[in-house]
């Protein structure tokens, strides 16, 4: 075991990057983003492509300069430092395996490039071999590996040498489906283990969800929110983020009438009720945030109704399209029962609950 | 996003390594290649008083020059139409007919011949045939009196000479591209015909573009074809430069007309960079004709092309037979008793000549590879002031005809500062900043198969830009290594233009043997050294590419770059 | 290493070829001659008459000689290009309008061997500039089959020459790198008493039956020999060769008179080894060389008046009219007269 010594932390202030685009000349990819993630965590940039993600951790990696700011690894700043000495691990989209050395040498290479002995070297490489579940493939090629393996062996790669710091940059886009959902366990289980700091890149929010500490979802250059994914999930602080994690219905509304204890919201008519209370005044336009399984429909008159547009049914839940105060609602009722035919044409009641509604800008 | 990455530049913290070797490189590049440019210039530009344009307008002014520039663009212009048409013609028949694969090889080694065979040998076996008394016209077709010297000669004997150029340019593009829109398009209802003009065709006109290009430039250089073959009809440039030196030694004068060259051969050199852009470089798909469409040429057409491509290859074939029954009979045309004397004679009195050039070509290639690596690498993957500056200078002496180099390196170092004539290090110089360009290029093409990503795999992991060029990515362009290695050694036993300026008393090439003797009418020695040449060559090519074969990172394909 | 390399080694002492190390160095070093051991010379005549020479000097004199064959224009050129810097020592062979031209671009030292005491006027320059070691006379060569087949007599007069019959059958030199042609152009201006108006309208109106102009002087031979050509002007000594190697050709010469050349040798200024060069030039004009002629076939006659022209040779000569060129007069016009050519004979066609 390669000693490390205490997690690290990272912290970006004020940074800021440019990038030179092919069609669009230069342009800014990150905007003056402050970011810290304490040590020991998993920090995940979540967004869209061309939200500067990428760009942010090739910085953390030190493959890019910022054009402005600091960079700080366990408190030293490491803004001007090559990326060969800020003691990083770094798995690749594409594993960015050496195709001409084995396993084992692409797994022992940050080793050797540490001059540990050839005895110390074949014991972490068969450790980390171990710890990835691939004992004994050290003398394959990567050519001879699938996509899986030859991620799992970028990631032996990248913890081998322990690290201060692990970063991840969409390792799993390249896989499919279900071998993305086992792979994202392993990483996480992997590094809470060995309690390395960790960022890590995805555009995917369920993976994102799933593995991180603190979120930070990223767009245009910009974080626009920082958060744990219930917080994410539940209070978005924006529709961008609404609709970024998870589903959301985003419904035009204008403030009929603010009391005490909520709002009560005019969506093409229809009056909805919302907890707890904002800053609104009546009569302002607003945007109001409904997720898809927050919505029921319901037998009795709850005073809100809608036409069903559409029914798919997916097994475990059935999808509906309502339309609902001349706007379009999405509905996603689970585990559905056997007779539940809500059939385009139909008019139906829905029920949401006060707290369910959220407003954003 | 991660394509995008694989242009980018490395835009790290600075180098002290890299800029040593930066250093290192704008310093030789200034003193092999602009010095000697720049004193060319110097000397044909200026008389007694200093720097002036008469001699260049002189030159202008003169007929017969003009003539010699006009003849060289007609040349040039046909050479290229006519090689790409052939290359194209073979790179079809290789791509889109069903020809099993035994024809296929034939193809593939003897278009190989003309490229690595010293100068001279199509013009000979040409005289022979085609002379008044020639073998072909004479005694098979009865016609008497048939002239050999002039454009049409010289025009065949080129075109058979460059064609294989155009057909190593042509055949990746033709089996890596259109298979799929060719059967789309007959899946539509097209005609064969229709699908080859509006599919085929288009696709490849880039290719065809290059490959006329490349064609261009090698006919305005050519300096030994038009020397024998040319006659006294159809001056042209180079030959005209060497003569002037030589013959008349008007050192100024040869300058002066080496110039004139640099007009066309730059022109032709913006060209290219311009048509084919930085996508020159096809990967072969190393799929078999996964790429080709199963019909699109009817199994007649395909009959017919392939016996156009036999007839052509069953004559080059013929003009190295000549060759090699001239360097095995006493006399060719007077006396046909087999004998081993000429061999004989060119390992003896000819050792001196074969051991010089074995030993500069022996030196001159892996310096050249080397060379080609590094600044193919540095241009590629790096970024450094003047970057760009060094690309272009990089690829001066190879774009330039050999006439040009070979004249300024004689004039630029017969005098102090720097003393090189009568050794061994002009003639390599000469090689290594003439031929490595084509490991330069090799060597970006490949890197562009090659992510990013990996260098940065092996940054993040701790190691200087030193060990990941060793140990990553020095491996990983090993290909492109041994390509540099192999253009310069071939390049350097057969090359004759540049350096048969730069021959001394103490250094002496085959190349310039086979002239010597051919003017001496010492037909034996010059085929059997030519043979010889031949032999080598393949030797030794076949050993690189069997270390090469093996050294290849799995996965890796080697792109097709002409030489 | 190969038996013949190791020979040389043995004897002429160091050998590049020997070391390893200095094989590594040489490449790097301007080789300046060793003293005393080695010569350096450029040789005009072809490699197969040049070397037995070399050899036999240097099994008189233990001086190895190393040299490297240039036709006589690109030798010249040469020789001049490294003026400032000289790479040889002596210039060997090579018809004398090379070496009047060379004489007045200033390459040449001053050195008159004891042999030229015995030579005629023509055969040594005043100041000792160069001095000949052998004649050559210019001669028509003829393919037999041609002349059977055109039902031609061997032609004995320049006009012969122009018979249509010949059309595109000629070979010659060229006059840009040739001293061949410069003799024989001097030779048709000397049968023109010297009127070049009607010299060169024969000239040009010979370049209607002219094939191709050669590089080299006996360029055409084989060609003439092989029948892809059916006559041409060539030095005796070339002809012959080619009369040598089984081609069935015939000689002859014009009743008009046809010149000849003599071939010379020269030591070149800044020489590095300018002793070693005397002896060579001692050597090549005394009968030492002169009487190896004969023996080795070369067909040169020789210039030193005390070696005898041997029979055969002599015999083909007998009744040919071989009439003197002024070679003063033809080393001070020479560049006059040769771009006249270019301009009005060659870029005629």
């Amino acid at each position: 075991m390669v000693e490390r010594g205490e997690p690290a932390g990272i912290r970006l202030e004020g940074v800021s990057a440019t990038m030179q685009d092919r069609n669009r000349g230069e342009i800014i990819a990150v905007r003056n983003i402050d970011l810290e993630v304490r040590p020991g965590d998993l920090m995940t940039l979540l967004g869209p492509s061309g939200c500067g993600k990428t760009t942010t951790l090739r910085m953390i990696a030190g493959f890019q300069a910022p054009s402005s700011g600091r960079i700080s690894i366990a408190g030293r700043d490491v803004t001007h430092v090559a990326a060969n000495q800020r003691d990083i691990g770094f798995v690749f989209q594409n594993y960015a395996l050496f195709p001409h050395l084995t396993i084992f040498g692409n797994v022992a290479y940050g080793l050797q490039v540490r001059s540990r002995s050839a005895g110390e070297t074949g014991r972490a490489v068969a450790e980390a071999l171990e710890l990835v579940g691939l004992a004994g493939f050290g003398e394959r090629l990567p050519n001879e590996l699938s996509g899986g393996q030859q991620q799992r062996v970028a990631l032996a790669r990248a913890i081998v040498i322990r690290p201060r710091v692990l970063l991840f940059d969409e390792p799993l886009s390249n896989l499919d489906a279900k071998l993305r959902v086992s792979m994202r366990g392993e990483i996480r289980r992997l590094q809470q283990a060995l309690e390395i700091t960790t960022v890590y890149v995805t555009h995917d929010q369920e993976e994102a969800m799933a593995i991180s500490d603190r979120i930070a979802v990223m767009e245009s250059g910009r974080i626009v929110q920082l958060d744990g994914a219930e917080a994410l999930y539940r209070r978005p602080a924006s529709a961008f983020v609404a609709g970024f994690i998870g589903r959301a219905n985003l419904l035009h509304a204008t403030v009929a009438s603010v009391s005490g204890d909520g709002v009560t919201l005019d969506i093409g008519g229809q009056k909805l009720l919302m907890r707890p209370p904002g800053a609104q005044a009546a009569g302002a336009a607003v945007r109001a945030v409904v997720r898809p399984e927050a919505i029921a429909i319901v037998s009795s008159n709850t005073g809100l109704t809608g036409v069903v547009r559409s029914r798919i049914y997916l097994g475990d839940k059935i999808e509906y399209e309502v339309a609902f105060g001349g706007q379009m609602l999405t509905i996603v009722r689970f585990n559905p029962a056997e007779d539940e035919g809500y059939l385009p044409g139909t008019t139906v009641f829905i029920s949401i609950a006060p707290a369910d509604v959220r407003l954003v800008d | 996003m991660a394509a995008a990455r694989a242009w980018t530049r490395w835009r790290g913290a600075s180098d002290p390594l890299r800029l040593f070797v930066v250093i290192v490189l704008a310093v030789l590049l200034a003193l092999f290649v602009v010095y000697p440019l720049l004193e060319l210039t110097g000397r044909a530009l200026s008389d007694d008083r200093g720097f002036t344009l008469a001699p260049l307008i002189a030159a202008i002014n003169s007929k017969s020059n003009l003539r010699a520039f006009a003849d060289s663009l007609l040349l040039a212009t046909l050479v290229g139409v006519c090689g790409t048409f052939f290359g194209f013609l073979f790179a079809l028949t290789v791509e889109r007919t069903q020809a099993p694969r035994f024809w296929i090889r034939l193809l593939d080694v003897a278009t190989l011949l003309p490229l690595i065979s010293p100068p001279f040998t199509t013009s000979i076996a040409f005289i022979f045939s085609f002379g008044p008394r020639g073998f072909i016209t004479h005694d098979l077709l009865g016609i008497n009196n048939a002239t050999v010297y002039g454009l049409t000669s010289t025009l065949a004997a080129e075109t058979l000479t460059y064609f294989p150029l155009a057909y190593m340019a042509l055949r990746p593009m033709l089996a890596g591209i259109g298979g799929d829109l060719e059967e789309m398009a007959f899946s539509l209802g097209s005609s064969r015909w229709r699908v080859f003009r509006t599919v085929t065709l288009s696709l490849t006109v880039p290719g065809l573009a290059n490959a006329f290009l490349l064609l261009f430039a090698a006919s305005l250089a050519d300096f030994a074809t038009p020397l024998i073959l040319a006659g006294n009809d159809f001056p042209v440039l180079p030959t005209e430069a060497y003569l002037q030196i030589t013959g008349m030694f008007d050192l100024k004068g040869g300058a002066v007309l080496s110039l004139l060259l640099l007009v066309p051969a730059g022109i032709v050199y913006f060209l290219q960079r311009q048509v084919v852009g930085r996508r020159r470089y096809v990967t072969m798909t190393g799929k078999g004709r996964a790429g080709a469409s199963q019909d699109s040429v009817a199994p007649l057409m395909g009959r017919i092309l392939m016996g156009i491509c036999l007839g052509i290859v069953l004559f080059i074939l013929y003009l190295y037979a000549l060759l090699l029954i001239a360097s095995l009979v006493i006399s060719f045309g007077a006396n046909y008793s087999l004998t081993l004397a000429h061999y004989r004679v060119i390992f003896t009195e000819g050792l001196p000549a074969i051991e010089d050039t074995l030993i500069i070509a022996l030196i001159g290639m892996p310096i050249g590879g080397l060379y080609g690596v590094v600044v193919g690498y540095l241009v590629a993957r790096t970024e450094f002031i003047g970057r760009s500056a060094m690309e272009i200078v990089t690829m001066l002496n190879y774009a330039l005809p050999g006439t040009i180099v070979g004249i300024a390196y004689l004039i630029a170092f017969n005098q102090p500062p720097i003393l090189l004539t009568g050794t061994a290090a002009i003639v390599i110089a000469c090689y290594v900043f003439r031929y490595s360009p084509t490991g330069i290029r090799t060597t970006i093409a490949l890197l562009q198969q090659i992510d990013r990503s990996i260098e940065e795999a092996s940054f993040s992991l701790g190691a200087s830009s030193f060990m990941t060029f060793r140990r990553i990515m020095l491996p990983l362009i090993m290909p492109a290594f041994f390509a540099g290695l192999s253009v310069v050694f071939i390049r350097s036993m057969t090359a004759i233009s540049a350096t048969i300026f730069l021959v001394s008393i103490n250094w002496t090439l085959i190349t310039v043997r086979i002239l010597e003797n051919m003017t001496e009418l010492s037909l034996g020695p010059a085929a059997a050294f030519s043979v010889f040449v031949i032999v080598v060559v393949i030797i030794v090519t076949a050993i690189l590419n069997q270390v090469l074969r093996r050294l290849t990172a799995p996965g890796l394909r080697l792109p097709a770059v002409e030489g | 290493m190969t038996t013949s390399s190791m020979r040389r080694i043995a004897s002429h002492g160091l050998s590049r070829r020997a070391l390893l190390g200095s094989a590594l160095a040489t490449p790097f070093i301007a080789r300046a001659a060793f003293a005393a051991d080695t010569l350096n010379a450029y040789s005009i005549w072809p490699e197969n008459y040049a070397r037995p020479m070399m050899e036999a000097f240097e099994k008189a004199s233990g001086i190895h000689v190393k040299f490297i064959r240039f036709s006589s224009g690109e030798a010249l050129a040469r020789v001049t290009a490294e003026k400032a810097n000289p790479q040889i020592d002596v210039l060997f062979g090579g018809p004398i309008e090379t070496f009047t031209a060379g004489q007045t671009q200033g390459i040449f030292d001053n050195y008159v061997p004891p042999a030229a005491a015995d030579l005629p006027a023509r055969f040594k320059d005043k100041s000792g500039a160069w001095t000949a070691i052998a004649d050559d006379p210019l001669v028509f060569m003829t393919n037999t089959q041609f002349l059977k087949q055109n039902n031609l007599q061997a032609p004995a007069s320049w006009d012969d020459l122009l018979n249509p019959a010949y059309k595109n059958m000629l070979q010659m030199a060229d006059a840009r790198t040739s001293g061949t042609a410069v003799t024989r152009i001097f030779s048709i201006l000397q049968v023109h008493d010297r009127k070049e108006d009607e010299a060169f309208a024969y000239m040009k109106k010979l370049r209607q039956n002219v094939q191709v102009y050669t590089k080299s002087g006996g360029g055409g031979t084989l060609p003439v020999g092989l029948g892809q050509a059916g006559g041409g002007i060539f030095f005796i000594v070339d002809a012959l060769f080619t009369r040598q190697q089984g081609y069935d050709v015939q000689i002859s010469f014009p009743k008009e008179g046809i010149g000849s050349a003599a071939e010379c040798i020269a030591l070149v200024k800044g020489a590095k080894n300018p002793e070693a060069g005397k002896k060579l030039i001692d050597w090549a004009t005394s009968p030492a060389m002169q009487s190896q002629l004969a023996p080795n076939k070369i067909n040169f006659i020789p210039a030193n008046p005390k070696v005898e022209t041997e029979a055969g040779l002599a015999a083909i000569l007998k009744g040919a009219k071989i009439i003197e060129i002024d070679d003063n007069w033809a080393g001070a016009n020479r560049q006059r007269i040769v771009q006249r050519w270019i301009a009005e004979v060659l870029n005629a066609g």
